[in-house]
Parts: structure tokens; C-alpha cells; sequence
């Protein structure tokens, strides 16, 4: 019944979801001939007046609707964890930490500079504190900032998976764990191919339901043949069979995957799970606008650009 | 004022009260689904309203049935009638079929209705869908008035 909370922002944006791209609209783009040509494509595909053409705005616009929505913030953790490092480094390196910072955030860069910056580590939210001030320490003992990074990425994925699973949404769970998943494949890969050991590789990796961190650390230490064999075992062959094809693919697969899993909340009528769709739906949207607009201007075949193209929620 | 229309008065206010409860809170969540869609697209406004509302209609029930209470016992008039406690207990009986519906059905069908929105939200052509969906509801706040429209016309003062 609490679902029904959400039945305002909900029915809004059912009615944006209809300015949506469509897989015949990214042909038409990818058909078109100039930027110019594009822009006006994209200009008649809008049918409201509120901004969405950074995942900021899209931010600000759920927020507006379902301000208490604590469910969604698990989908900006990535952003959270990635500001987090971030900061870390450029107070280091004397660098501004802005240029680095990437929005939308559930932190604002005032708090996480000020956090860091002072020690005050309770400033930060709960899931942060410890290895913000882990990943500090262990930078400034060791300078070694890919220590620092694997703990931080690690640790983002396992507060995505906890707090997922603390919400009780099924939607949300499958969101950590698929996103956990994907990281940890390619993880686990490069690991290997780098042929790093297992303490380190238990390190970097989460594990998830499907993929037990020790085994994967096991088997990517033994190289990737091995690793290939835990992944046929588990419930992403397919991944793997792409990852072995090409990184592309793969990355392509990670996202994807995720947009498969937003389809799922197509039907439902109230609850978070659509605002979530939606907000992923607009993500790829974005992340399909920026690869065809780069491949355009490195001058990619059509068909090139075709294959790299992600899902689409519509 | 003897304990039978004390019982009426009772039956009369359950009627109104309750049957009132669950259509506002049925208006009022297809009202915020409504507003949602008119934020984004103004022009669906009359789409939406027909579904807002529907579930408005057990309030009604329940003022109907008050009001033909209410009329019985002569309370209308300004000449009470001096009911047993039995003839009281009637008029709360008959008044509790479209109480408890009402409020139950208000309540669903605005849920059926705020549902309902999103279609008109994504593909207005397919409104009339949405409304014979929230409108199926209505079927059993109907019945319920019957029963009890039935039940109060028969208590024998």
C-alpha cells in the first residue's frame, strides 16, 4: 500500500515517458547528416518544459515528484562513491576537487571536502563514513591511490547491495546486485589478465548471490581460463561470452542488462520502481545521444554505430 | 430521545461517514495521479477527470442513504418518531451495506482509477479502457446501495 505514495510522480512520468527515444528515432539519428540535423530530431521528441537533457535534471525532476523517495538514492551510490575518491585525490594533489565531481549526488561537494578535509567523517551518510576514512588513511600512508580506489569501489557496491536489501524492494536488489555483478566480472577479468594475486583480487571484488567472491578470486588468480569456467557455471555465460568477444560488447551487455531489468516496472501503476525505470530509461538515453555524437564526429560507419547503440526502455 | 433513533441517527451518520471516507481518499489519490499528468501535459485535464471522479460516487451513496434515514424517522420534518430499539437497530442495519462497501470501494477504486491514469498518461486513445476498468468497482457500491436503500424503504415504523 505504501507504493501508492508515488502515484502523482508516477502518472507524470508515464505521460514524459512518451518523449522518450524509440529505436526508430536513434535509426533516424543515426541516419541524420549533421549535428543540426540531429538537434532538430531531438527538439520534436520533447513534450515538456522542464530541462532533461542531463541526468541531473532528470534527478531534480524525480525529486520534485517523489521528494522522499529514500529507494532511489541507492542509484546514485556510483556517483557518491566515484565524488568520494574524487575528493580524496584532488585534496592530495592540491587540485580543485570540482572538475572531478559528477552529478547527480546524494553528497554535495561542500559536505564530502569538508568531511574529508576536517576528519569529520559523521557529516558523510552512514554507508560512506568508514571507508571515506579507510581510503584516506591508506592513501596518505601508502600513496597508492589504486588500493584506495579498489576499497572504495568495493565498498560501493556492497552499501548498494546492503542498503537494497534493507529497502525490501525487489527491484532495488536486483538493480545492486546486477550492477555488483557486472563490476565484478570485469574485475575479476582484469585482474587476471594483470595477473594479480588473490589477496588483492579478494579485495577488489563484492561478490554477489550468483558470483561468490572466493571463488572468483580463486579462479581469477589461476587465470582466465579458469575464470571463464566459474562464469559458464553461473547465470552469466552469456556476459562472459560477450566479454571474450570484446570489452565493447561486454560494456554494452552491462548496460543493457539493466535496462532489461527497468522494463520490468513497466506495468507496475504505483511504487518507486517506475521512477527508477525511468531514470535508467533516460540514462541510456543520455549514454546513446553521447556514443553516437562521438562516433559521428570520429566519423563511424552507420553501422558501427548501430552496434554500439544500448537498449532502450521504449 | 429514545435509544431507537438514537440507533437510526447512528446508521444515518455511518452512511454519510464512512461512504464519505473512502471516496475522498479515492478522489483524492486519483486527484494526485491527475495532477501528475495535467503537470506534464495540460491538455489530457478532461481525460483525467472522468476518472478523478468516479470514485466519488460511494459519497454519494452514502448522503442518499442518509438522507432517506434521516427522512423516515422524521427527523427532516421536525417531527421525530418514537422508535423501539429494535426499529433502530433496522435503520443501522440497513444503513451498513453501503458504509462498509462505500468506504472499501472508495478506496479501491481510486487505487483502479489512479491506475488508470497512467494509461491515459501514455496512450489517451485507450482512456474508455481505464474508466470501464475503475468502473467494474462501481458495480458492487450499487449493489450495496440497493441492499440498503431496500432495507431502509421496509423497516416498519
Amino acid at each position: 500500500m505504501s507504493g501508492i505514495k508515488y502515484a502523482k510522480a508516477v502518472a507524470a512520468l508515464r505521460a514524459m515517458e512518451n518523449s522518450l527515444l524509440s529505436r526508430n528515432d536513434i535509426d533516424q539519428l543515426i541516419a541524420s547528416r549533421s549535428q543540426a540535423e540531429m538537434n532538430a530530431l531531438l527538439a520534436s521528441k520533447k513534450n515538456t518544459d522542464t530541462p532533461q537533457s542531463t541526468l541531473k535534471e532528470v534527478w531534480e525532476l524525480i525529486r520534485n515528484y517523489a521528494p522522499d523517495s529514500e529507494e532511489l538514492k541507492i542509484l546514485l551510490y556510483r556517483n557518491d562513491f566515484h565524488n568520494l575518491k574524487a575528493v580524496i585525490k584532488a585534496m592530495i594533489h592540491n587540485r580543485d576537487p570540482k572538475i572531478y565531481y559528477i552529478e547527480p549526488s546524494n553528497v554535495s561537494l561542500e559536505t564530502l571536502t569538508e568531511a574529508i578535509g576536517k576528519k569529520e567523517y559523521e557529516l558523510l551518510p552512514e554507508h560512506m563514513r568508514q571507508t571515506a576514512e579507510e581510503a584516506y588513511d591508506l592513501v596518505t600512508e601508502t600513496l597508492d591511490g589504486q588500493l584506495s580506489d579498489t576499497l572504495i569501489d568495493r565498498s560501493c557496491l556492497e552499501a548498494m547491495q546492503e542498503d537494497a536489501a534493507k529497502s525490501g524492494g525487489e527491484f532495488m536488489q536486483r538493480y545492486a546486485e546486477l550492477t555488483a555483478a557486472a563490476a565484478d566480472i570485469k574485475t575479476a577479468y582484469r585482474c587476471s589478465l594483470l595477473k594479480k594475486q588473490y589477496p588483492f583480487i579478494e579485495k577488489a571484488l563484492c561478490g554477489t548471490k550468483e558470483l561468490e567472491k572466493g571463488d572468483l578470486a580463486r579462479a581469477a588468480a589461476e587465470g582466465t581460463e579458469a575464470l571463464f569456467a566459474v562464469f559458464e557455471n553461473s547465470g552469466y555465460s552469456d556476459a562472459a561470452a560477450l566479454l571474450k568477444e570484446s570489452p565493447a560488447k561486454f560494456e554494452k551487455w552491462c548496460d543493457d542488462i539493466i535496462v532489461e531489468l527497468a522494463e520490468t516496472a513497466r506495468m507496475q501503476a504505483f511504487g518507486p520502481e517506475p521512477l527508477a525505470a525511468y531514470f535508467i530509461a533516460k540514462e541510456a538515453e543520455i549514454k546513446d545521444i553521447r556514443i553516437l555524437t562521438v562516433c559521428k564526429e570520429s566519423g563511424a560507419d552507420n553501422e558501427t554505430i548501430t552496434e554500439r547503440m544500448r537498449k532502450l526502455y521504449v | 430521545m429514545s435509544n431507537g433513533i438514537i440507533l437510526a441517527l447512528i446508521g444515518a451518520a455511518l452512511a454519510s461517514l464512512l461512504a464519505g471516507i473512502g471516496s475522498a481518499k479515492g478522489v483524492g489519490l486519483v486527484g494526485e495521479a491527475a495532477s501528475g499528468v495535467v503537470s506534464v501535459d495540460p491538455s489530457k485535464f478532461s481525460k483525467v477527470l472522468i476518472l478523478e471522479l468516479l470514485p466519488g460516487t460511494q459519497g454519494l451513496y452514502g448522503f442518499l442513504s442518509s438522507l432517506l434515514i434521516l427522512n423516515r424517522i422524521g427527523i427532516l420534518g421536525g417531527n421525530a418518531a418514537d422508535l423501539t430499539t429494535a426499529q433502530g437497530l433496522g435503520f443501522l442495519a440497513a444503513s451498513l451495506p453501503i458504509a462498509v462497501v462505500g468506504l472499501i470501494s472508495g478506496i479501491i477504486q481510486g487505487r483502479t482509477a489512479a491506475a488508470g491514469v497512467s494509461i491515459t498518461a501514455k496512450k489517451p486513445d485507450h482512456n474508455g479502457k481505464a474508466i470501464i476498468m475503475a468502473a467494474m468497482v462501481e458495480t458492487y457500491a450499487i449493489l450495496a446501495l440497493l441492499v440498503s436503500l431496500l432495507m431502509i424503504v421496509n423497516v416498519s415504523i
